[in-house]
């Protein structure tokens, strides 16, 4: 097997132990019950407005709001929880 | 006698039952008929028209404008003046599609042709695994994960004046590679985080730096991430903070050693202060590439060197009455003042900022019409044995943009 170069494997190393680091420390974490019990609207206004307007519901079509959720979920990173409420809230 | 007449009664009774039961049964199957042919050819219908697994669906951007602008170069206490318009604005027309292609709920291909003043370029082609949560899987083209302002702000609908703050997105390139990102709950707080590994930047001869090329000049891999802090429940307030590293040479030239790092510091706030929505968005850069031997373009047999350090800068706010049941609510008042300070002793150096104030009419949540005026200023802190301009450059510009998000 070919040995990789000690940059390569700092790199591979610092990589591996943050994704690493982050994934345990997710899934060790708890949301507030103030938080899990927001609206898909409340949700829909904190966080669309932290870059723009909040957008109309009727702007697209609920499969169009599925699509446009995800690409959304990655600018905004937001978790999938607040992505899936927001979305249902959309589609009404 | 009672008993017979008791029986004749419950026979009567039977018989009216059974004979309304059958009448109501009749109606009943007539009815069913009719609805179950309608059901039938609804459910065709649908089923016609079920959207399936994939889908796919056109949004993007444009923007169009006009500037008008006054130039003062000053050299030896001799000044130039120039003056122009434009229509459209050279630096800030574009039409840019977004082509979004959603296979399932766990798969998203994005996909943003530009034609700009530069012709026609990609600003991201990349493919997303949403994987798990709190985790997505990016491969392809795209930008990475330095501050916020390239990522999230710069698109015309979005942004509140006519301009970007300069040395803010050109420092935050898009490269190609692969990148894993997401957003988790941190008790009452959020947190985010995202990193990227990518062929990185080229360092070029005179020692400005690009990025997104296909091909990696060098071995070495540049890894880029962004840690984010929402610390309020409301998530009012984001706090982040940048890192990129990596190697920046070519091998075989004079710069083959040099390595590159840059640091990103951003903070977005937006609250409603009934009934005005305040927001103010700023972010810090710092990039710095090793010390190395460029060749002077005055003699090529020679060579020279300078501290290759840029900072970069921007503070914004705006106020809007969101509020307030008149027109005023459209209206939106914008500031920055930006900062952008390049290498001293290179043939580029020059500490620059510029003022930028605006008012914007948002005709709908995504459609924006601006006025935007900004101040320059350029001090040249470039090298005159290098045949650099060293005077200061002063421009005055008036911009009129409209943007829509499509």
């Amino acid at each position: 097997m070919k040995k990789l170069p000690l940059r390569k494997t700092q790199t591979v190393v610092v990589i591996l132990s943050f994704v690493s680091v982050m994934t345990l420390f997710m899934n060790s974490c708890k949301v507030s019950q103030k938080v899990a019990a927001k609206s898909g609207a409340q949700l829909w206004t904190e966080n669309c407005q932290r870059c723009h307007n909040t957008p109309s519901p009727s702007t697209f079509s609920p499969e169009q709001w599925e699509t446009i959720g995800l690409h959304m979920q990655s600018r905004a990173l937001l978790s999938n929880k607040e992505r899936d409420k927001i979305i249902e809230f959309m589609k009404q | 006698m009672k008993k017979q007449y008791l029986l004749l009664k419950i026979f009567i009774c039977f018989s009216w039952i059974t004979f309304f039961q059958n009448k109501a049964g009749a109606q009943q199957t007539v009815v069913d008929s009719s609805l179950l042919d309608r059901i039938a050819a609804l459910e065709k219908k649908v089923a016609e028209k079920r959207s399936g697994e994939d889908h796919f669906m056109v949004a993007g951007l444009t923007s169009i404008g006009f500037s008008s602008y006054k130039t003062t170069n000053t050299l030896n206490g001799i000044s130039a003046v120039s003056k122009g318009n434009s229509f459209p604005d050279a630096n800030h027309y574009e039409f840019s599609p977004m082509f979004l292609w959603r296979h399932g709920k766990n798969f998203l291909l994005e996909f943003e042709p530009s034609f700009n003043n530069n012709g026609l370029s990609v600003n991201w082609a990349d493919v997303s695994w949403f994987a798990a949560p709190g985790l997505i899987l990016r491969a392809g083209y795209f930008v990475l994960p330095f501050g916020s302002y390239a990522k999230r702000l710069a698109a015309g609908w979005i942004n509140k004046l006519a301009t970007d703050p300069m040395g803010i997105a050109g420092m935050t390139p898009t490269d190609y590679g692969i990148e894993a990102e997401g957003g988790f709950p941190l008790g009452d707080m959020k947190m985010n985080y995202d990193i990227a590994l990518t062929n990185g930047s080229q360092l070029h001869p005179d020692g400005t730096l690009t990025s997104g090329n296909i091909t990696d000049n060098n071995n070495g891999k540049t890894v880029t991430a962004r840690v984010g802090l929402l610390p309020f429940s409301n998530a009012s307030l984001e706090v982040g903070v940048s890192g990129m590293f990596g190697k920046v040479g070519t091998p075989g030239s004079v710069t083959q050693d040099a390595k590159g790092n840059a640091y990103a510091f951003d903070l977005n706030y937006v609250k409603n202060f009934n009934p005005v929505l305040l927001n103010i968005k700023a972010q810090y850069n710092i990039q710095n590439v090793s010390n190395v031997n460029y060749i002077n373009p005055v003699d090529t047999t020679k060579t020279y060197t300078f501290n290759n350090h840029t900072v970069s800068s921007f503070a914004q706010c705006s106020i809007r009455p969101v509020n307030v049941n008149s027109f005023i609510k459209n209206l939106e008042a914008a500031g920055r003042y930006t900062m952008y300070n390049t290498p001293g002793n290179s043939t580029f150096g020059s500490d620059q900022h510029a003022v930028t104030v605006g008012l914007s009419y948002w005709l709908n949540w995504r459609t924006v019409f601006k006025v935007t005026y900004e101040s320059y200023t350029g001090n040249s802190t470039a090298s005159k044995d290098l045949g650099a301009f060293t005077g200061k450059t002063t421009t005055n510009t008036l911009f009129v943009q409209f943007s829509i998000q499509l």
